[in-house]
């Protein structure tokens, strides 16, 4: 068998088990920039005027600065001084998490603002409050219609998250620059981890897709399928 | 359906609970650069290994303390073991008079000579590659680095052009594709290049005085760097320590 073939080879199962660590790191970031994005995007929306500048200012903020500089901000700036010890790992998770709430709050936004007017009118004539109503009519709606950017900004945070390698999280970029400064088989397993970022792409959207046509809402979704 | 929220909420929320383990007992964190092979890198099965790695494993047995060995960026290393993010750095340092303001050194180990790497096939001397218009490879946050700008670029007003790189493996990768002329380094990685078949060889030294290896330590750490010391000690009068040598770094 030729070297860089048995080099990647070798490498795969160590390579592999860092992809799960992306794919951590990936999730607990979307899952925690989602529970601060839906909150921005109503107060957006529906929020009283002297919020407006607030949001708009996170968003402004946390779109405008380069993860690489964030993520040295909080781990080597903020933790130490506020003498707080987190890992790596965390850094990672809340910083990407924190970047992509401002992302994922302009979706559910522009998802909320697609809905047609009488929706909320609708469930005021039911007798119901307005938290209530975007609650219970207007999110479920708007968190629908949201997939299909939420599955872009999916892509974006798993490419992003090789970059929280400069922190020493151990992910695939990481263990790619181990093995290949080990071996210097640098060719063959920066495609391998190259191929193993297009397959994880691909499964997170083909996913994504599924739960699309699973929770469609019938006559009213973007397209037939 | 509920259920799986459920478990992501939670998953979630332990995400953030997850903060160092004050267990009973402390375990030592040694941060390395894992892309210096031969004192430190990760095996076939992720598990970090090196020269500098065996060897604390065995002073960390000898004086009853435990340590785990966490990779990380070369670059940061020092504002990492002050910011307590690891305790110590065993992982092919030089010693130097601008790191000890910092921290706290260990004994020598290890004496070490900076080289110039370049191809196998190039016909230069240390002096063409010092010429003007020639490119240098380094890596980032290395004494060689500092030293190479400090002395030969504006002392000496060499014109050659430094170029920073992440790891020293990746400087010699870029000697290959004729990207630069060489690569400065310690002499070890250099050797270990060689041992692995690339086409490269020592060109020779460029001027910059040998150095020592040794441990780095907070400085308000005394307790722990005289454990460390002793440890060391006993250990270079072993005959494992000439074994360690012989696997990994004379090795041909």
């Amino acid at each position: 068998m030729p070297e860089p073939l048995l080099a990647v080879l070798d490498a795969l199962p160590y390579l592999l088990e860092g992809s799960f660590v992306t794919l951590v790191v990936v999730l607990g970031a979307m899952a925690f920039g989602f529970c601060l994005a839906v909150p921005l995007a109503v107060a957006q929306v529906y929020g009283p005027r002297r919020l407006q500048p607030l949001v708009a200012l996170y968003v402004w903020f946390f779109r405008g600065i380069p993860l690489l500089v964030f993520l040295f901000l909080f781990y080597f700036g903020l933790c130490t001084a506020l003498d707080i010890n987190l890992s790596a790992f965390t850094v990672a998770v809340v910083v990407l998490g924190l970047i992509s709430a401002a992302y994922q709050s302009q979706i559910f936004r522009g998802a909320i603002l697609s809905l047609p007017e009488g929706q909320l009118k609708a469930a005021r004539a039911l007798g119901m409050s307005d938290a209530k109503g975007i609650l219970f009519i207007i999110l479920p709606q708007a968190l629908r219609l949201s997939i299909p950017g939420w599955s872009n900004e999916y892509s974006i945070i798993l490419k992003d998250s090789a970059v929280t390698y400069a922190l020493g999280v151990t992910e695939i970029m990481a263990r790619t620059h181990f093995v290949a400064t080990r071996t210097y088989q640098h060719m063959p397993l920066y495609a391998a981890a190259g191929v193993i970022f297009l397959v994880l792409t691909w499964l997170g959207i083909r996913g994504l897709r599924f739960l699309e046509q699973k929770v469609r809402i019938p006559g009213y979704s973007h397209h037939e399928f | 359906m509920r259920k799986a929220w459920q478990l992501a909420a939670v998953a979630v929320l332990c995400l953030f609970l997850v903060s160092p383990a004050s267990a009973a007992e402390k375990i030592y964190v040694n941060g390395i650069d894992a892309n210096f092979p031969p004192f430190a890198y990760v095996d076939k099965k992720g598990v970090p290994d090196g020269f500098d790695i065996k060897a604390l494993d065995w002073i960390a047995k000898d004086q009853g303390f435990k340590v785990k060995h966490q990779p990380q960026d070369w670059d940061s290393i020092v504002p990492s073991l002050l910011a307590k993010k690891i305790d110590i750095v065993a992982s092919g340092m030089s010693i130097t008079d601008a790191r000890k303001k910092q921290v706290n050194f260990s004994i020598p180990y290890w004496k070490i000579q900076q080289v110039l790497v370049a191809r196998k096939d190039a016909r230069l001397t240390v002096e063409q590659v010092l010429a003007a218009g020639s490119k240098i490879g380094v890596q980032r946050g290395t004494t060689e680095a500092k030293w190479i700008d400090e002395n030969l670029i504006k002392k000496k007003g060499l014109k050659f052009q430094l170029v920073q790189y992440d790891s020293a493996p990746l400087a010699i990768e870029d000697v290959l594709n004729g990207r630069i002329a060489a690569a400065a380094m310690d002499d070890a990685p250099a050797k270990d290049a060689i041992s692995k078949k690339k086409a490269v060889k020592i060109l020779g030294t460029f001027g910059m005085p040998d150095e020592q290896f040794g441990y780095a330590l907070r400085k308000e750490d005394t307790v722990f760097l005289g454990k460390i010391n002793a440890g060391l000690k006993k250990l270079m009068k072993t005959p494992y320590w000439k074994e360690l040598v012989k696997t990994y770094i004379d090795k041909k």
